[in-house]
């Protein structure tokens, strides 16, 4: 599988984190995130199946993983991946994850015991893995790094099998022929190499930047009258670092062309490519591309031949928040990986967050130029674990160890080529046998502290946004700061904003205060902390006068009619309790019929009248 | 007979931002168009010759772009690693760009594969100019020198290793073809001149410079670093004119409108701001959706072009004036109808009679002078008038009143009619300008109408909010008059300075007068 490396400093490093969906049936699918965890995820349920956390997780991050073939007895349809077509795994290769870390080790998870299988490490790379392939037949495994070498392993025995200089500057991918007798290999070029000899049997020009994911799109050459030597007339497909387009190559019998034969352009940099492999000649391959910027984009081209053109995609989907209500625009969630479905028909989409991401099955309609997709994953933040089937295990970490919060941008797992203390961890591994649920263990994380730590981050950068926004009279920024109604926060920003920027603050207030009283009031707000907070500089301010004078005279002139509007205030308040009164009525019964006071003037009156009755109400 | 007086219109300051020549002006560009490119947008440069196609520097691509085209019409993309500085020479048909991996290629815009390379830098060359005979480069680099090479033989004529940190930026001058000047990260902008093997000025900008830029006739040398533009005099020996500081971020990129009247400024902080070169105020800005790399303006301001930090370039291009022109305009009476007869000179015997000038009056002054009064107030109350012209119906509003007969205008009207009014008022009555006349009016309206209120919901939730505003307004009012309070607490402190300071002047000029009388 095309798998992205883990994000690093260097600008250069693929984007995107390393993940792969199992082969076969896609029953799983696998992601190292940047914290050091692996996740395997059940692709059906959305469930997490299994939780593993290497000895060496910080100082080793793991920067690629490829899944081992399935097994001997599983029989798979040879549509599924080409380098698994024909897959006859020994058996002894019990769904085997391969792991390349960031040191130079490679660790072999599996998935069935739910533990380390073992470690290749002698002998091997001395930097950073950039690309894991395993071989479809002979149960070999490949590797390729930083140090420009290329190593051949033997898995059952754990040794290197060959290792060989692979290119001037580092290797960055790696992908086998589909009969197994070739292997390409890149780093800003491609090589063909012959794997009895470890020969370069072909060259091409490949990229500007280093190649991110190399893949095989046919099995079978075009032309079929020929006689097929097994590689010649394939075609391939290259992603780099930094490029918007994939290019396709095709191995060609004579040694000249070699420029790309066409090209696919997408929005942004690819970050997980899969693709569907074409039977025979008429059908199409069908290739997904998931971008940097979350979208995935959807080929589908019958490779014959040269194009000038780059080839735009057919299909685009993006998936997006739905936007309750009208303050909450929709937002775009992140695509992390795309991969087909043994059918075809349907694409598997990983989305969310690389903490929780959210796994689903989606038909795809090829008329259809652009599909958006309404999600809402607020919901699905808690992580489900079903503590019975999974044998997750925790190290144990001395008080030092520094948990970093993912998700932060800029605040990735520091990458230290130190040797980890490997028999040290192991046994500590081994004692910490007692289970953490992942609640504790997100509270452990401090997930949530960045609601609690908001105010002072707001603090902080609202004089800031407050300066800039008055220095250079951005309207935008004035009104992100100005319109806000915390009394604390003004206080605050005004305590904090430099001096020189008091008399610009006011004379932007003076502008604002002349509009509706709704956002008027808010400016008032500001200008009465200006006023208490900086009143002693303001009094020295030698042309205070001249200064506030304008603004003087505008307040001044908008509270001569105080006196009327109050006037007019009572006139409407009586109003509008009459018309309330009279609605209450109107709804209910009134209550009272009987009057509140009756006022009988006595029959000893000097009149002698029969009783005259004076009622007055009271509301 | 007294003729009718029409009522006079108050009229007051138009609020808000003055739309000045040059707000016309900037903002008279279509929708930008937006193109992805494949990075970050170093740089843009247009041709100097028409077509006025523009070259864009963007990772290892460099795309030219006609004029309305949204593809590019040629790329050239046998850079190795990243291109910088994509220059056109003066005449457009050749193009010399730098690179990451230290060398300087040119290339005919007819061809594909460079011309000339020029190796020598050991690494990343940002800049590269021509100098103004046409057959000179000047590039500057990442390992501190600057060197000048010479087209047709492709070597190097010589180096300056002056600058003591990475040299970003530089442009040769147009009119003399052996100066030109490069800015450094050293926080200095150099001028060296191909005669001498020294540079000839150096001046102190204070930040990382990242771009420069020189006046086309030489005298003036326009710098960018930090959140500084400054601008130098270079013929009074690099003496520092201008200081502009408007930006929030660092300045990226500099431009000159193609009048030279006009110099624009481009910055991280997301925004183009234009600056007036005989005033040096701020006298317009753009915002842009990212941070702003590169920015170009084409023949005669046709087409702001601006690249990003994101890789989106984003293309403006200017109005046709032709439209205007094809408004179909209402045919008036020749000019000769109006001085009909009009230099006609007095004889002696003849008596000359004016006709009184016919007055024309507006629909509302004709209903009231025939005391139409309440078919007057309809008319002002009519949408069309209340929101564009909101002052003339309050001044008709005002005029009622002045005559006594507000309330009858007021008086008997239904639902609709009512709610029309009471809509005026909720969206006025906050404005202290019309405010005291539209007081006095609600005030009325509520005399009249208290009797049947409660007998439409319409009008009721009218009086709802405007109680609502009412109660706002009060309440603002009453934190204004306390803030005032504050301020009256400041400034009698000011006066007491200002008062004891007058005593004193008093007191010193009293022997000088004395001294005057005696």
């Amino acid at each position: 599988m095309a798998a992205g490396g883990g994000g690093s400093g260097d600008p250069l490093a693929p984007a995107g984190v390393p993940c792969a969906f199992s082969p076969h049936s896609q029953a799983y699918f696998a992601l190292a995130s940047t914290d050091g965890h692996l996740r395997v995820w059940e692709t059906a349920n959305n469930r997490l199946h299994q939780e593993y956390v290497p000895s060496a997780h910080l100082s080793g991050t793991c920067t690629c993983l490829a899944w081992a073939p399935a097994r001997l007895q599983a029989k798979e349809s040879p549509q599924r991946k080409k380098r698994k077509s024909e897959a006859v795994g020994t058996s002894n290769q019990t769904d085997l994850l391969a792991l390349g870390t960031a040191v130079g080790s490679i660790l072999l998870y599996s998935t069935v015991k739910g533990e380390l299988h073992s470690k290749l490490i002698s002998g091997g790379h001395d930097n950073r893995v950039n690309c894991i392939q395993w071989h479809q037949d002979s149960g070999c495994l490949y590797s390729c790094s930083d140090d420009k070498h290329i190593v051949e392993w033997n898995v059952q025995a754990c040794k290197v099998k060959c290792k060989w200089k692979g290119d001037n500057s580092s290797v960055s991918s790696l992908c086998i022929s589909p009969d197994g007798k070739m292997l390409l290999s890149a780093g800003r070029t491609i090589k063909l190499w012959v794997l009895e000899t470890k020969e370069v049997y072909r060259h091409f020009t490949g990229h500007a930047t280093p190649v991110s994911s190399l893949m095989f799109t046919t099995i079978r050459p075009p032309n079929e009258s020929q006689p097929f030597d097994g590689i010649t007339g394939l075609y391939f497909l290259s992603g780099a670092v930094h490029d918007r387009l994939l290019n396709v190559w095709q191995v060609r019998s004579e040694n000249k062309e070699k420029s790309a034969v066409m090209s696919f352009t997408v929005t942004d940099e690819p970050v997980y490519i899969d693709l569907t492999l074409s039977e025979n000649k008429e059908e199409p391959v069908k290739l997904a591309v998931v971008c940097r910027d979350g979208q995935v984009h959807l080929f589908e081209h019958i490779l014959n031949g040269y194009c000038k053109k780059p080839l735009t995609s057919n299909c685009t989907i993006q998936i997006a928040t739905p936007g309750k209500g009208k303050k909450s625009t929709p937002k775009p969630i992140p695509i992390l990986a795309a991969g087909f479905c043994s059918d075809k028909m349907s694409l598997l989409l990983v989305y969310g967050s690389w903490f929780q991401p959210t796994i689903e099955r989606v038909a795809l309609n090829s008329r259809e130029p652009h599909m958006c997709l309404v999600r809402d994953i607020s919901n699905c933040w808690a992580p489900k674990v079903e503590t019975a089937i999974t044998k997750v295990r925790t190290p144990v970490m001395n008080s030092e160890a520094k948990v970093l919060v993912p998700g932060i941008p800029g605040h990735h797992a520091a990458i230290k080529p130190t040797p980890p203390q490997t028999e040290q961890v192991e046994s500590k591994r081994k004692s910490g046998g007692n289970e953490v649920s992942i609640e504790e263990r997100l509270g452990a994380m401090d997930i949530d502290t960045p609601k609690k730590g908001k105010d002072d981050l707001q603090t902080n950068s609202f004089p800031v946004l407050l300066t800039q926004g008055l220095e250079s009279n951005d309207f935008e920024m004035l009104n992100k700061v100005l319109q806000t109604r915390n009394v604390n926060l003004i206080k605050k920003t005004v305590l904090r904003m430099p001096l020189h920027t008091v008399i610009p603050l006011l004379q932007e207030l003076t502008k604002r205060l002349q509009g509706h009283p709704n956002s008027a009031v808010l400016m008032v707000q500001w200008l009465k902390c200006v006023l208490t907070v900086h009143a002693s500089y303001l009094s020295t301010l030698p042309d205070l006068v001249p200064q506030l004078g304008t603004l003087y005279q505008l307040m001044e002139s908008r509270v001569k009619t105080f006196q009327k509007l109050s006037h007019l205030h009572g006139k409407l308040i009586l109003l509008i309790t009459q018309v309330t009164a009279s609605e209450k009525t109107k709804g209910a019964p009134s209550p009272g019929q009987k009057a509140k006071l009756v006022y009988e003037e006595g029959k000893d009156g000097g009149y002698g009248m029969e009783s005259r009755i004076t009622t007055f109400s009271f509301q | 007979m007294a003729g009718y007086k029409p009522v006079a219109i108050q009229t007051y300051p138009i609020l808000g931002e003055k739309i000045t020549q040059d707000t016309l002006y900037w903002n008279n560009y279509k929708t930008p168009v937006q193109i992805k490119e494949f990075g970050a947008v170093s740089k843009v440069d247009f041709s100097p010759q028409p077509p006025y196609n523009y070259a864009v520097t963007a990772s290892s691509r460099i795309h030219i772009y006609g004029r309305y085209s949204q593809e590019p019409i040629k790329t050239f993309s046998r850079f190795k690693d990243t291109a910088y500085c994509a220059t056109f020479r003066q005449d457009g048909r050749l193009l010399v760009a730098g690179s990451e991996d230290g060398g300087v290629q040119l290339f005919d815009i007819s061809g594909r594969a460079p011309l000339r390379q020029f190796e020598g830098h050991t690494k990343a060359v940002h800049t590269v100019d021509f100098t103004a005979d046409k057959y000179h480069v000047v590039s500057g680099a990442d390992d501190y020198t600057v060197k000048l090479w010479d087209i047709p033989n492709a070597t190097e004529i010589l180096t300056f290793k002056e600058h003591s940190d990475y040299v970003r930026c530089g442009c040769a001058s147009k009119l003399n073809p052996d100066l030109f000047i490069t800015g450094s990260y050293d926080h200095t902008v150099k001028m060296f001149d191909a005669r001498t093997n020294t540079s000839v000025l150096s001046v102190e900008h204070g930040q990382p410079v990242e771009s420069v830029l020189l006046f086309p006739s030489g005298g003036l040398l326009v710098s960018a670093g930090g959140r500084y533009v400054k601008v130098w005099d270079m013929l009074k020996g690099g003496q520092l004119l201008v200081s502009l500081k408007n930006h929030h971020k660092t300045v990226t990129c500099l431009c000159l409108s193609s009048s030279g009247q006009r110099l624009l400024s481009g910055s991280l902080d997301r925004k183009v701001k234009v600056y007036s070169t005989t005033s040096y105020k701020v006298v317009h800005s753009f915002d842009y959706a990212a941070s702003i790399l590169s920015l170009a303006l084409a023949h005669e301001d046709e087409t702001i072009v601006v690249g990003m930090t994101n890789g989106i370039l984003s293309v403006k291009h200017r109005k046709s004036e032709a439209k205007k022109e094809s408004l179909p305009r209402r045919r008036r009476p020749a000019y000769r109808t109006f001085i009909k007869g009009k230099n006609y000179m007095k004889q002696r015997d003849d008596i000359l009679i004016n006709r009184p000038a016919k007055k024309h009056l507006e629909l509302y002054d004709r209903d009231l002078k025939h005391f139409r009064i309440s078919k007057a107030l309809d008319r002002v109350l009519d949408p069309t008038c209340t929101i564009k012209t909101p002052e003339i119906t309050v001044s008709i509003i005002k005029e009622l009143n002045r005559r006594g007969v507000l309330a009858n205008a007021l008086a008997g009207r239904d639902e609709k009619e009512i709610s029309h009014v009471l809509n005026f008022l909720i969206r006025h009555l906050s404005q202290p300008r019309f405010a005291p006349v539209l007081i006095n009016a609600a005030e009325i309206i509520i005399d009249i109408y208290l009797p049947v209120i409660g007998q439409s919901p319409v009008v009721d939730k009218k009086f709802l909010l405007l109680q609502g505003l009412v109660e706002k307004e009060i309440d603002y009012q009453r934190e204004l008059l306390e803030t005032l309070g504050m301020m009256d607490m400041l400034f009698a402190t000011m006066r007491r300075k200002e008062g004891t300071s007058v005593l004193e002047h008093t007191s010193d000029g009293f022997p000088e007068n004395k001294k005057i009388e005696s």
